[in-house]
Parts: structure tokens; C-alpha cells; sequence
């Protein structure tokens, strides 16, 4: 979006003193090199997950959900809570490309793109679980209200798990569309460089983008228009999710604060998830310049706030459970806590509360070691607090006589792994085929206004122009080559 | 005649006879009118259209070519055999019920069968039976399973050189076994309890042919003493009629009368007469106190327990009887000294008794002589004889003497028996000395088995003659003298067996005049009641109602003051480790093991299936944990060593097990027996012992059990917490607290070491409360229920109570004063609603599909804590959560305020059952039924045999069992209790065929119709007369978790005690 007037006293979001050609080989070339060691091992690990787990999925439908140790009173397990925590996990991506768009935050540039592969992958993952979670899947879609001849025979819209059918189905779509929309000039900058066949490939990719000042326009209209309709969804399906447990009668689910609650859980989770992935690619890919620290410390700082949210709602849970004076709830809440999953609880806690408050300190908010421990803790914690909302308050309701306890079978262990492996693998091809940094974004915050660098870029160049070290550019022709050329 | 060659001589009507010129210009034409299509298009329509012989022949090529290409398709082939000449009496989709007896050696229940197309699928009590009056049990249920039981010999067997079983023929056998015997062979029959007149007949003719033979009874749980004591106190060997429902104070002890103790439906129903509160502002029950040492079920149902260790039953007995002896004026025994802490307990448990004169009862299960005598005595100078205690009508159920059986081995060993008739028994197996047993029997020439099942004694044998089972069969039973009940077959013998009752008439020979009868053993019975019933009329009348009751003569006994002579059978009290082995609601001592339904029933008491866990004394230590001998937890692994015999047996933690005793169930770890029964559990009839009497004692001193040994692979216990409220000693502060934070807290943090107080006890799950303080207790809990209801009252949706008031509006109320939690209501629901076996691995990772169960909380003292059962199925909410959160509306609300299952709709996201507070909804986690299409994980549901391969009852002699009316539901479903909702609908049908309005009557659930104590009432809240209505008016009465606002359909009367100061210890 456009370069606005950004404060001097900030420092730049691209580093190293890049011109718009510079950008174009930084961000093109690594769909362009023959894959890195790296890059193949992972990919092998990542396809080998992959593989355990669609085999499981082959057993859990052929044998049965009887493969999982799922009981008849923990209905749910590692299934939903892993369908909740990929939710989750997607939600950055859209409040990255969506919320901050809207609010201009223009260090989204630097990782949008990667968020939103990331939000596609993650629900492509999520959707997986409540597909093959049921008993009967090949009649699946009785889901769907279709006109049909049993007669009035219609899908209960009493129910919130129709409304996650419809909340996700809706939310990966827009997500998808977005993710496309803001790829189509790069592809079209990918195409240029390319020949043979990989350009006519990347000309169908980019549908023919030329470039031309209509295609800009229409380019940012609808990304407009899109990222007003991607903003509700953020709060949407997560708290549509939320509700799978909030609208039912089971102490521990019956919760009034689970929306928001879920909500920054899952913009929480979303950024750890980012910045996991962002510190291994820009490492991996050479995007120091690109993704900075200063990125990596505004995601801390929302981490920090989303966690601290995330605390608060434990502790009112605690309080509410208390003040009540319902015994259920206090129960579910004591249970919680001491009962026989005290270990998920204190994972939870610890990973999701007290382990991000080290944020406060600005030096380990710049600590990229430091910052990629967090985000994986981060990640732990929140599947904690998923399994802990499900498994343990299942396995302690209301009739202590069916008071059950649970542990995952290898079949759904497998299942999460193999989610695992679908993700890496998504995102590791998705690295080889597109920019991982949105380039038409990135060259729009490169200068603040006309040919104007920013501060430290700005004064390095001077600098070297007086040396005359460096040829003075003429900016915006390389840039701009793909949309000219044409 | 005209010229026959003349073409004008062959006419086509009268048309073409008349030679009518338009006709012939018809007929000559090649296509007289044209193709149906120019007919059509001429605006003709299709009705009127003709159809010319051209079309004809096309549509008739077309129709024959597609019919061919269609029939070469592989059709499914359904077999299905028509009736040529229906049957008066057998109408597609209709019931029939028969009158029979239900009969396993002393076990005894009357019953109606209830027959779909001539298949036998199900069983129900029989009201009209003054004995189990309309009840029946567990066992009793499960029996229609048997009938089906791949299992069962299906043809005699003669065993051959090699010692091989091979298939022969009825005439083979009977020639074998006559020339064999000879009219001077000494023959042994060993058979359990008899009940049958007409066999004792045939058993009478049997010894008249062969003079030398000799009949041993003996029973699986011996009741030896109780006739040996009655022999020598009253002169007539026999069990007294105990009259329950007479008595207003009980007392029992290590007398499992509810449960297993010779007659416990009878003992039930009648029991819970007293039990039952009808006015509550006028509240009266019985007082039960049960001396015991392990928990029973009568003792989980007791008032007062008393723990005392097995050995010191007659030391109790003795001190109860210098007690009212002293009372009564008489002098007392010198008997075993009893340990001082129970003295106080027994001198008040003889005042107790001593209240109430001739309305108390004293009954005892040991199987000691002195004790026997002991209680014969007592009952006597409380005057109970007569009112409580029957010596005239007394009870046939138990006839056997074990010590027999073991002077039967000896004289096989000594070759002094030439054939052996196994006759329905196993003694091999359920005797301790079994074994001695089956080596005697290969000192004996010809072993003959009439077992309609293989066993442990059956292989042995050498001929076996296989028995109908009893819905297949004639016969009659008298359980109680004056008391006949009869047995008529209801279903044609399904194998090539034969009855044994016929199989010695045969042996006898000299009959052959009734063998060309059509069924002898029928004309038999006949001739056995001809002289009592005088006409056809009569005898089918008594086939309909199957019981029929006389007044017998005198029994001739009478009270002879002869225990002096057998005090000094008294046994002293052991020290040391003491276990009892006791027999289980489900299992007898085997008789029942190879019964799918009965194994997968978890037990009462410990709520365990599929084998017998040894139970440990709990203690409470004083902080937050409850614990066991050796720190054993739930389903691990210890040897037990008794008489120098160690068996490895899984344990479980028993509330209210007497300090330093042991239990261990009878009944497990069969050898030789079909699938369901094979290795499952431990045998523990050879660590028995018998005493100098001979009689089998089920208890042994000088037991030790080891620390953990391992852990059992599928621990199956359906309950993992026990208690709900218990209460103890705080270690610290002496002070009375909660100790329920054992199983709660995992995690003990300083502050919150205690865990939260009141998180189990304050419930709205079980509402229970003391006589004495019923008024109290009343005002309590009608002021909660109607807190919550005026919370609820301001709910915002409709609710469908506009719907309802239509027509009939359904629920039931339970009591649970009156329930035993004996079971049967549990397999009768498995029975009646095709709830499938699920099998050992299953049971233990939860995945049980029962629809009814019995949760079993203990309450009160840790240490001897009272008990309460729950029976729980689905409540039917009219607010309920399952139903909103399905996202097909598979599950959802019937105009009658049912909530029904549409299974074919059911995705299976389990969301309902995540939902229910009640945990009442079952999923299909496997294919447990075949119903699938892929046979993939049959093999995966961990059944004994993997070689079978399918489920249990699923194979198709099994599926004879299922019920017509009710789905088989396939993998992957959700399913849960209905309320017999095909029950309704037969209820329905059959008020509307009679014209009149629907009463209560008319819809008995499965659950209703099996209990023996009457504890369910079904009925229409819409029905102001009904009998639901009658029981809704106690204000004893509460909804589960009615502060939820799942408005459920079920009530429940809460439980009351009358417990007495100071009896407990």
C-alpha cells in the first residue's frame, strides 16, 4: 500500500541500503537457484511427516476412530485440540495482512507474505481434523444444507460446529484470495526474469499482469476491499471456534469469556508461529536486510500484549470459577489445576504467561536467539491450553461414576505429526515457487517520499555518492521493469 | 362339418365369421393402425393407445433383452423361507410370549420368554409367580444368549481310541451306554440341585433298573450346612422359606441374599417391600444390618455393616445368641470368644433383634454346621419361626452335599463305580478337590456327560449325550415346596441334542411304547401331573400362567432342642490375613462364564467385568490418600498365596473390606468352556478347603499377598472414582473431613493440600438422607429444587411443553431406595436393545457400550462406608444439549419428549456425548456388530480368540438373538438408551387396536419389566392416573443436575437410610 510519510526518528524497515534491483535478485532469486542442501533435507523430513500421517488418516477411517483411544467420556482429544491450535496459528497471517493494513503498520511488509502462506497452510491443516474426526466420514456431507429428498431433512444451524463449517469455509477463501491478489505482480516479476517454460507457467500464474497503472489500481482496490472483509474474520472464527465450547452446558466449556479469550489465544499462537518460521527463512534465505530485528521486536511486543491478554483470561476464569460459587465450575477449575492433567495446566501457564513477560526487556525483544526459543514455547503452551480446555475438562464433568482419563494413541499422534509435515511441506514448496517477501510491497516503503531514502539508508548513500563509490541510481526503472517492459 | 382345407374354415370370432368386411380389411393390413408413436403423435393418449403386433414384438424383444442383461447381474441372494402353511399361532412382527421356568441346578426364575418368528429373543419375569413375582436377575436375562451360544454341543459324542471327540449318532450312543450297563453296574449320577418333580421321578425309575446306582447332589456354592443344621435342629434336611417382606429388622451374616445367596429374587422383591418409602411424612422401613467381611451387594445395600473377619462368624453368631438367650432366660453356649471391638456392635445387633419379636430375621451364608445351628436357634427364641422363618413351605433350591461327592472319589479311586453320569454339573471344576475328581474318573469305565456345553468335567468323559437347553425343553420345576412352575419349550430344538431326563428314560429301557411319541419326554411330564391336572383346559392353563401353586402336607419338622450337641463345631476366630471367596451377581462358580453379556456386566460392587479382581482393605491416611495393602493401586498385579497355592491376580482398592481380609470371586479362570469364558480371571476352587464335616469353607486364613507384581493389561473397570462424599479423620487436626481429595488431587501445593472441600459431596447428583432426620431433609431439598426452578422458569425459549400437552408426554421415575443395583435391568436393555459385546480391551479403554448403567457411589465412613446405586440412562432432557449441538440434527426431540437417535443420519463428530452431563450417549468406536462394510477391524477388537475373528454375537447363530424391532447400529455412530421407544410403539398399537386410551400399563421399558424390586417406573406425565404420576408425588423425588436446566424426564427418589447408633464397627 502506499508510501506515506513515515517518522524520521524510525528506524528504516529495509536495511543495507537496497535498490529496487537489488530487492527484485534479493527476493526472485531463491525461486530461481537449484534448491540448497537445507532446503532438501527439510523438505525430506517434512514429506516423510507428511506421509506418516496420511497413512494414519488411511487407518482412522478404514479401521475406525476405535484406533484412537478417544473414550465415552473424552469425546474429543488430540483431534480437536491440534483443530484448534491451527486455527489459531492462521490467525496472524490475517491480522498481519488485514488489521495492520488498515492501520498501516508498514513493517507488515517484511512478512505478510509468509503469514498469509502461513494462515492458508495452518486452516488447510485445521479443516483436516474435523473431516476426520467423525465416525462416518464418507457421509460428511450431511453437513452441508443442500437440497435434498429426505424432505425437510436440513443440517441443525443450532449448531456451532455448522458454524465452523461456514466460519472456516469463508475464512480460507478470503485468506486465499488475499494471499493470491498480493502475489500477482510478483509472479509477474518472476516471469520476467524467467524463460522457457517456467515463464509461461508464471505468465498464467500472474494472468498476464502487464503492469499497467489500471491493473495497480485495480491491484490495491481490491486489496482493499479484501482486507475489509478478512478484518471481521479475525475476530470471527476464532470466536466461532469458541463457541464449539462456550454455547455447550460441560463446566470448564461454559464460558462466557471464551471469545475474546480465544481470540488473542489465537493472534498469540499466530505470531509465535510467524516469527518461528520468519527466523529460520530469513536466516535460511539470507532476508536479514528484508525481515529485521525491528520486525522481530514489534511481533515480541504483540506477543507480549496477546500473551498478557491471554493471562488475564486464565485468572478470570480462576476468579469467575470462584466467585460463582457454583461448584461445578469451581471444581472444573480445581481439577484444572490439581487434577490429573496439573502438568497441562502448568505447561500452559508457564509457556503462555510467564514465559513471554522476559519481552518486557527490550534487549531480549532483539534477541533472535532468545525470540525463536519463546516462539516455540509459545506454540507449546497454546496446545496446552487447547488440550487442557478439552481433554481435562471432559475427563471431570458432572457424574464423577464416568470420570475417564486419556492418553493419544500412535494413530493420533501421527495424525498431528503428519498436520506437521502438510505444513512444512506447503510451506517449503511455497518457498521455492514465490517471493517470501512480498516485493511490489517492500519497494513501496523503501523510499519515504520521491527518490528519498530513509535515514540510515538515505545517509549511507550520500555518503558513498560523495566518495564516489557508487553510481548514482536512477530509481524506479529496474523497479518498475516488470510493469514497463510490457 | 365343413371341408377342413378351406381357409374360410379356420375363423378368428364371430367377426371374421360373419365375414365382416371392415374386420377382414383389418386383418389383412400389415400394420393395422399404425405404431403407438404415430398414435401418440396423432394426439391420441397413451392409456387409449393400442398396441400393434409389430410394437408388440419389439417391446417383447426389448423387455426379454433387458430383463436377460439384467438378470446375467449378480443379484445378492436373500434367504428368506416363506411359510407354505402359516402357523395359527406365529404372526410376522408380532410377539409371543411363553410361560417357563428358568432352572440352573438350584437357581431358579419364572419367567415369560418372548418370541419374534419363532426365535426366542428375550426374557421377562413372571408376575403371576408368587416366588420371583414378576422380577428376574442378571443371570436369568443373559440366559436367551446361551440358547445361542455357537459354543453348545451339537450332537452326541463318543470318544475314540485316540481319546478324540467323534460326532455319533443318538442310536450309537444309546447302544453303547445299554449294553454297557448292566442292571448290577454300580452308577454314579452327579448332578446339582434338582428342582424338577418329574426328573426326580425319572431318576427314581433309573435307580429301580439299576438298583446298584447312587444320585450325589451337590450345589457350585454349597449351602451344605444350612440343610445338615436344619436336619438336626428341626429333623428335616432342608432351607427354611425366609420371609423377607415379614421381617422389619434383618440381619445377615456372610448372607449375600440380595445378590447370589440361594434364592436372591425371590429374597429381593420381597426385601424391598420394606425398603420402599411410600408416605414420606410417615416414613417406616426395615432395619438390615449386614455382618460381613467383604463388601456384598446385600452389604452395599445394608443399613448398618459390621466388619468382621470370615473366621469369626461363629464367634459372632455365639455372642448373639448368649445375648437374647440371656434375654430370653435360657442358658447360654460356651462359644468362641469374640474380639472386643465387636462385642459392643453385636449386643446392640441383638437388641436390634430383639425389639421386634417374630418381625426380625436372622439369616447366615457360612458353611459351618455350628453357625447353622446357631441361626436356627436364634430365630427360634425370637419367635421368627412361623412368621419370618417357614419350615413348612421350605425351599428345594439348594439340596447338595459336597461331602458326598467327595465319598463318591474315593470309591471311584477304590473301582468301585462302573459308570459315572455327569448330570448337568462340573465338579471338576467347581469342587476344591476337582481335580482328585477328574483323576478318579479314569479309574471308571464309562463317563457319561449330559452337559449341553463343553466343561471341564464333560471332556473327561468318554460319552457325551448333550441336554437341550432349557427354552428348548419340557419339564418342571418345584423351588419352593407347594410351588411348581413350569418349563415349555420355545423354540424347536436347534442341534441334534436330546434332554437328559429323555436320555435316562432311554437308558432305562422297557419304554418303547412312549418313544413313538412324537415328544416322549412331553407325554412323560404329562403322565407326572395327570393325576393333579384333570383336563386338557387345565393343562393348558397351567402351560399359560406356568406356575400353579397346593398346599402340601406337613413338612413334619419341628425344633428339637439339639444344639448343644453341635456347638463344638464352632470354629475360633483366626488371626493373620484371612480371604473370602465369594460369587459374584454374575458368574456363580462358572456356570455362567462362557455368557458374553454376564462377563461384560461389570460387577456391582467393584463395577469390573471380564474376571475377578482380588479386593483390598482401604485406608484413609488422614491426608489425601486412600490406601491399600503394599501401596497396590486399581489393576495391578500381586500374587495371593493361599494353602501354599499363589495365583497372580489383578487387584482392586474395596471400600468396606475388613481390615487385613481379602476377596476373591468364585465363578473365573474356566479351562475348558467356549470363547467368552476361556482364561478369563483366575480359579480359585482349588484353594479351597473343606472342613471336617466335609463342606466346602470359602475362606482361608493365612493368606499373603505380595507387593506390585506388574500391572494387568486391559484393566476393565467401568467406574475409576468410588466415593462421593466419604468421610475421615483429618491426620493433623483429628477433625472430621472430606477425603475424597485422594482421587481428586494429583497435586498437593501447602494451601491447597486438602483439594476442595465439598467438590464431590455437595452434588446434586445423589440426594440421600437418614430416617430419623427425613423431615429436615424434605424441607432442604424442596427449597434447593425450587431455587432452581425459579431460575429456570426464566429461560427464554418456548420449551415444548405446548407440544406435549397433545398426547402423551413420557418419563420415568427411579427409586433409588428400592434399587439393589443387582443388574438385571443392565443385560436386560442389552438384551432388548441389540447393545453389542465389546469384549475385554474395549471395556478397559471405556469404550462399554452399555445403555443402562449402575454408577455405585460410597458415602459416610471411609472406613465402612454405606453405598448408594444409580441407575443411569439417558434422561430424556427436555432441554437437551446433546440435541443442539449435532450439526445434522441426527439426534432431536419427539412430539412425545423422547429424545430419539436417527442412526442413519448420525455423522458421528460425538459433540452429543462431549455434551451430556448424564454421560449416557455410546459411540461405536469399532465395528462391534459386522454391520460394516469393510470386515478390517474385526479382527482388531482384542476378543479372546483372534482366530474367530468377529465380535462376540455377531457371528449368525449368535444374531438369532437380536430384536426385530430395534437397528443394529454399524461403526461410527453415536447410540444411547430410548426408552424402549419400540415398546411405546407396541403400547400404542395395541391401545389403539383395543379402542381405548393408553394407560401405563401397556409400556414397560426393558429396564422396568426385569427389576425384581421394582424400583422403575415408566410411564405418560400426561396420564393423571397412571402410575408414574402416583410415584411422582413423593417428595422425595429430584432431578439430576436440575440446576443445569436440562428439564430431564427422569426422577429419582432419593435414597434413605435407617441406620442404627452404634451398630456399625
Amino acid at each position: 500500500m502506499g508510501s506515506g510519510p513515515t517518522s524520521p526518528i524510525r528506524e528504516p524497515l529495509v536495511q543495507g541500503h537496497k535498490t529496487y534491483h537489488q530487492i527484485t535478485e534479493d527476493l526472485c532469486s531463491p525461486t530461481e537457484r537449484a534448491p540448497s542442501r537445507a532446503w532438501t533435507m527439510a523438505f525430506i523430513v517434512a514429506l516423510s511427516a507428511l506421509t506418516f500421517g496420511v497413512i494414519c488418516i488411511l487407518i482412522t477411517i478404514w479401521v475406525g476412530i476405535g484406533t484412537w483411544r478417544l473414550n465415552r467420556t473424552i469425546g474429543w482429544g488430540w483431534d480437536i485440540t491440534n483443530f484448534v491450535w491451527w486455527i489459531g496459528i492462521g490467525h496472524a497471517g490475517t491480522l498481519i495482512s488485514a488489521i495492520l493494513l488498515l492501520f498501516r503498520q508498514k513493517w507488515r511488509t517484511g512478512v505478510n507474505r509468509a503469514a498469509e502462506a502461513m494462515t492458508i497452510f495452518a486452516v488447510i491443516c485445521a479443516a483436516l481434523f474435523p473431516m476426520i474426526h467423525v465416525g462416518r466420514i464418507w457421509v460428511t456431507f450431511f453437513f452441508f444444507p443442500y437440497p435434498n429428498t429426505r424432505g425437510p431433512v436440513w443440517p441443525n444451524f443450532n449448531s456451532p460446529l455448522l458454524w465452523d463449517l461456514f466460519a472456516i469455509s469463508t475464512y480460507f477463501t478470503v485468506s486465499l484470495l488475499f494471499w493470491y491478489t498480493g502475489l500477482v505482480p510478483d509472479f509477474a516479476t518472476v516471469r520476467d526474469r524467467a524463460k522457457g517454460l517456467r515463464k509461461k507457467l508464471y505468465n498464467v500464474l500472474s494472468f498476464g499482469w502487464t503492469g499497467a497503472a489500471k491493473h495497480w489500481q485495480r491491484h490495491e482496490a481490491l486489496s482493499l476491499v479484501l482486507a475489509g472483509i478478512a478484518t471481521p474474520l479475525v475476530l470471527s472464527v476464532h470466536t466461532i471456534v469458541s463457541f464449539d465450547f462456550a454455547t455447550s452446558v460441560i463446566p470448564g466449556w461454559h464460558t462466557t469469556i471464551f471469545p475474546p479469550y480465544f481470540v488473542a489465544g489465537a493472534i498469540f499462537s499466530g505470531f509465535a508461529m510467524v516469527l518461528t518460521l520468519m527466523i529460520i527463512t530469513r536466516k535460511v534465505l539470507n532476508l536479514q536486510e528484508y525481515i529485521t530485528i525491528g520486525h522481530i521486536e514489534s511481533m515480541n511486543k504483540i506477543i507480549l500484549v496477546t500473551g498478557t491478554i491471554v493471562g488475564v483470561a486464565y485468572l478470570t476464569e480462576l476468579f469467575i470459577a470462584w466467585y460463582s460459587g457454583y461448584v461445578y465450575e469451581q471444581f472444573a477449575f480445581f481439577n484444572r489445576a490439581l487434577g490429573p492433567y496439573w502438568w497441562a495446566y502448568f505447561g500452559m501457564m508457564t509457556c503462555n504467561v510467564l514465559s513471554p513477560q522476559i519481552f518486557w526487556s527490550k534487549k531480549i525483544r532483539r534477541n533472535v536467539t532468545m525470540t525463536f526459543l519463546m516462539s516455540i514455547f509459545v506454540n507449546i503452551g497454546m496446545w496446552f491450553e487447547r488440550f487442557v480446555i478439552i481433554a481435562t475438562t471432559l475427563a471431570r464433568d458432572y457424574l464423577p461414576s464416568s470420570w475417564s482419563f486419556y492418553v493419544p494413541s500412535i494413530v493420533e499422534v501421527g495424525i498431528f505429526i503428519g498436520t506437521l509435515g502438510i505444513f512444512f511441506t506447503f510451506y517449503l514448496i511455497f518457498v521455492r515457487i514465490a517471493p517470501v517477501v512480498a516485493i511490489a510491497e517492500i519497494k513501496h516503503i523503501l523510499k519515504s517520499s520521491g527518490d528519498q531514502y530513509v535515514k540510515s539508508n538515505a545517509t549511507t548513500t550520500y555518503q558513498q555518492v560523495e566518495s564516489g563509490n557508487m553510481e548514482f541510481e536512477i530509481s524506479g526503472h529496474d523497479a518498475h521493469a516488470s510493469h514497463d517492459q510490457h | 362339418m365343413k371341408d377342413q382345407s378351406s381357409y374360410s374354415d379356420i375363423w378368428i370370432g364371430s367377426d371374421d365369421l360373419g365375414r365382416d368386411e371392415k374386420f377382414i380389411d383389418q386383418a389383412t393390413q400389415e400394420m393395422p393402425d399404425g405404431s403407438v408413436a404415430s398414435m401418440l403423435a396423432q394426439g391420441a393418449s397413451f392409456a387409449s393407445a393400442q398396441t400393434g403386433r409389430r410394437d408388440f414384438l419389439k417391446y417383447l424383444g426389448f423387455s426379454i433383452s433387458a430383463a436377460t442383461i439384467a438378470a446375467s447381474c449378480e443379484i445378492p441372494i436373500k434367504r428368506a423361507i416363506p411359510f407354505v402353511t402359516k402357523p395359527d399361532d406365529l404372526v410376522p412382527g408380532i410377539a409371543n410370549y411363553y410361560a417357563t421356568s428358568y432352572v440352573v441346578g438350584g437357581d431358579y426364575c419364572s419367567v415369560l420368554v418372548k418370541t419374534r418368528e419363532g426365535r426366542p429373543i428375550k426374557v421377562e419375569g413372571n408376575p403371576l409367580s408368587t416366588i420371583s413375582a414378576g422380577g428376574t436377575s442378571a443371570r436369568a436375562q443373559a440366559a436367551v444368549l446361551s440358547l445361542y451360544d455357537i459354543h453348545r454341543l451339537r450332537a452326541p459324542q463318543i470318544k475314540n481310541a485316540e481319546g478324540k471327540f467323534e460326532t455319533a449318532t443318538w442310536a450309537q450312543v444309546d447302544e453303547l451306554v445299554s449294553t454297557t450297563l448292566k442292571p448290577e453296574s454300580r452308577i454314579a449320577i452327579v448332578a446339582n440341585s434338582i428342582l424338577s418333580p418329574t426328573e426326580k421321578n425319572v431318576l427314581k425309575e433309573f435307580q429301580a433298573k439299576y438298583p446298584n446306582s447312587k444320585l450325589t447332589f451337590y450345589d457350585p456354592v454349597s449351602s451344605a450346612a444350612i440343610l445338615k443344621a436344619h436336619e438336626a435342629m428341626y429333623g428335616v434336611a432342608m432351607v427354611p422359606g425366609y420371609h423377607f417382606e415379614k421381617a422389619k429388622v434383618i440381619v445377615s451374616v456372610q448372607a449375600d441374599f440380595l445378590g447370589t445367596w440361594i434364592s436372591p429374587v425371590q429374597y429381593a422383591h420381597a426385601y424391598s417391600k420394606n425398603r420402599k418409602i411410600k408416605d414420606a411424612t410417615n416414613a417406616k422401613m426395615s432395619r438390615h444390618i449386614q455382618i460381613e467381611s467383604y463388601m456384598s451387594l446385600t452389604g452395599t445395600n445394608a443399613d448398618n455393616r459390621i466388619r468382621i473377619k470370615p473366621s469369626e462368624s461363629s464367634a459372632v453368631l455365639g455372642r448373639l445368641y448368649d445375648k437374647i438367650a440371656s434375654s430370653k432366660g435360657e442358658s447360654s453356649i460356651n462359644g468362641p470368644s469374640l474380639n472386643s471391638s465387636l462385642s459392643a456392635a453385636i449386643d446392640k445387633t441383638a437388641d436390634e433383634l430383639l425389639k421386634l419379636p417374630g418381625e426380625s430375621l436372622l439369616v447366615c451364608g457360612t458353611n459351618n454346621i455350628g453357625d447353622q445351628a446357631l441361626v436356627c436357634a436364634i430365630n427360634h427364641l425370637l419367635g421368627n419361626e412361623g412368621s419370618t422363618v417357614d419350615i413348612q413351605q421350605y425351599s428345594y433350591q439348594r439340596q447338595g452335599d459336597e461331602s458326598k461327592v467327595n465319598a463318591l472319589v474315593t470309591s471311584m479311586n477304590g473301582g468301585e463305580v462302573d459308570a459315572l453320569i455327569i448330570y448337568g454339573s462340573n465338579p471338576v471344576y467347581e469342587l476344591p478337590f476337582g481335580a482328585a475328581f477328574g483323576e478318579a474318573m479314569s479309574k471308571v469305565a464309562l463317563c457319561i456327560s449330559t452337559n449341553d456345553s463343553p466343561d471341564e468335567s464333560t471332556a473327561l468323559c468318554k460319552v457325551l449325550a448333550p441336554d437341550h437347553h432349557f427354552l428348548e425343553s419340557w419339564g418342571d420345576a418345584e423351588p419352593v415346596r407347594g410351588h411348581v412352575s413350569m418349563i415349555q419349550p420355545t423354540i424347536a430344538p436347534l442341534f441334534d441334542t436330546r434332554q437328559r431326563g429323555l436320555s435316562l428314560l432311554k437308558w432305562i429301557g422297557g419304554k418303547d411304547l412312549l418313544f413313538t411319541a412324537e415328544q416322549p419326554y412331553y407325554e412323560y411330564l404329562k403322565t407326572t401331573w395327570a393325576s393333579n391336572v384333570s383336563s386338557v383346559s387345565s393343562w393348558n392353563e397351567l402351560l399359560h400362567d406356568g406356575v400353579f401353586t397346593y398346599s402340601p402336607v406337613s413338612s413334619g419338622a419341628s425344633y428339637k432342642n439339639n444344639l448343644s450337641t453341635l456347638t463344638s463345631k464352632l470354629i475360633q476366630p483366626g488371626t493373620g490375613s484371612e480371604i473370602t471367596f465369594m460369587e459374584t451377581v454374575t458368574m456363580g462358580n462358572g456356570q455362567h462364564s462362557n455368557n458374553p453379556w454376564l462377563q461384560e456386566m461389570p460387577d456391582p460392587v467393584t463395577r469390573c467385568g471380564w474376571g475377578n479382581y482380588l479386593a483390598l482393605p482401604v485406608a484413609f491416611d488422614g491426608t489425601r490418600k486412600f490406601i491399600a495393602h503394599e501401596n497396590l493401586e486399581n489393576g495391578e498385579l500381586a500374587d495371593v498365596v493361599v494353602n501354599e497355592q499363589t495365583l497372580r491376580v489383578p487387584v482392586i482398592k474395596q471400600f468396606g473390606q475388613t481390615p487385613d481380609t481379602f476377596a476373591l470371586a468364585l465363578g473365573y479362570g474356566r479351562t475348558a468352556t467356549g470363547r467368552a469364558g476361556l482364561g478369563v480371571g483366575v480359579n480359585v476352587n482349588p484353594l479351597l478347603k473343606t472342613d471336617s464335616d466335609g463342606l466346602i469353607q470359602y475362606y482361608a486364613s493365612g493368606v499373603t499377598v505380595s507387593d506390585k507384581k506388574g500391572k494387568e493389561d486391559y484393566y476393565s473397570c467401568v467406574q475409576y472414582h468410588h466415593t462421593m462424599g466419604v468421610t475421615g479423620e483429618d491426620s493433623e487436626t483429628k477433625q472430621t473431613i472430606n477425603a475424597d481429595e485422594a482421587a481428586t488431587v494429583y497435586m498437593s501445593y501447602g494451601l491447597v493440600r486438602q483439594g476442595f472441600q465439598g467438590s464431590i459431596v455437595n452434588r446434586t447428583i445423589i440426594r440421600k438422607s437418614h430416617l430419623e432426620n427425613i423431615d429436615d431433609f424434605i424441607h432442604d431439598l424442596q427449597e434447593e429444587r425450587h431455587e432452581h426452578q425459579e431460575l429456570n422458569k426464566k429461560q427464554v425459549y418456548p420449551g415444548h411443553d405446548a407440544t406435549y400437552a397433545r398426547g402423551h408426554h413420557w418419563g420415568m421415575h427411579v427409586d433409588l431406595n428400592s434399587c439393589i443395583g443387582c443388574g438385571a435391568c443392565t443385560v436386560a436393555c442389552m438384551a432388548e436393545n441389540n447393545v453389542p459385546v465389546v469384549g475385554k480391551r474395549e471395556m478397559s479403554r471405556h469404550h462399554e457400550m452399555a445403555w443402562l448403567r449402575i454408577d455405585r457411589y460410597y458415602y459416610g465412613d471411609v472406613d465402612n462406608p454405606s453405598a448408594v446405586y444409580q441407575p443411569l440412562m439417558c434422561q430424556h432432557c427436555n432441554n437437551a444439549p446433546c440435541e443442539n449441538v449435532c450439526p445434522v440434527n441426527a439426534t432431536n426431540h419427539s412430539s412425545e419428549g423422547l429424545n430419539q437417535m436417527a442412526y442413519n443420519r448420525c455423522v458421528g463428530t460425538r459433540y452429543c456425548a462431549n455434551n451430556c452431563p448424564y454421560k449416557v450417549r455410546r459411540f461405536n468406536w469399532l465395528d462391534y456388530t459386522t454391520a460394516d462394510l469393510w470386515p478390517i477391524n474385526e479382527p482388531d477388537l482384542g476378543m479372546k480368540s483372534e482366530k474367530d475373528g468377529i465380535p462376540y454375537g455377531a457371528d449368525n447363530l449368535t444374531r438369532m438373538v437380536l430384536n426385530p424391532d430395534v437397528t443394529v447400529r454399524s461403526r461410527g455412530v453415536i447410540e444411547k438408551c430410548s426408552f424402549c421407544v419400540q415398546r411405546i410403539q407396541e403400547g400404542k398399537l395395541r391401545a389403539k387396536t383395543e379402542d381405548r386410551l393408553l394407560r401405563d400399563a401397556d409400556v414397560k421399558t426393558a429396564c422396568q419389566s426385569a427389576c425384581p424390586t421394582g424400583a422403575i417406573t415408566f410411564g405418560d406425565f400426561n396420564n393423571e392416573t397412571g402410575d408414574l404420576n402416583e410415584k411422582l408425588k413423593s417428595p422425595l423425588n429430584y432431578i439430576v443436575l436440575e440446576e443445569v436446566n436440562t428439564r430431564s424426564a427422569v426422577n429419582y427418589q432419593a435414597r434413605i437410610i435407617n441406620k442404627a447408633e452404634g451398630v456399625d464397627a
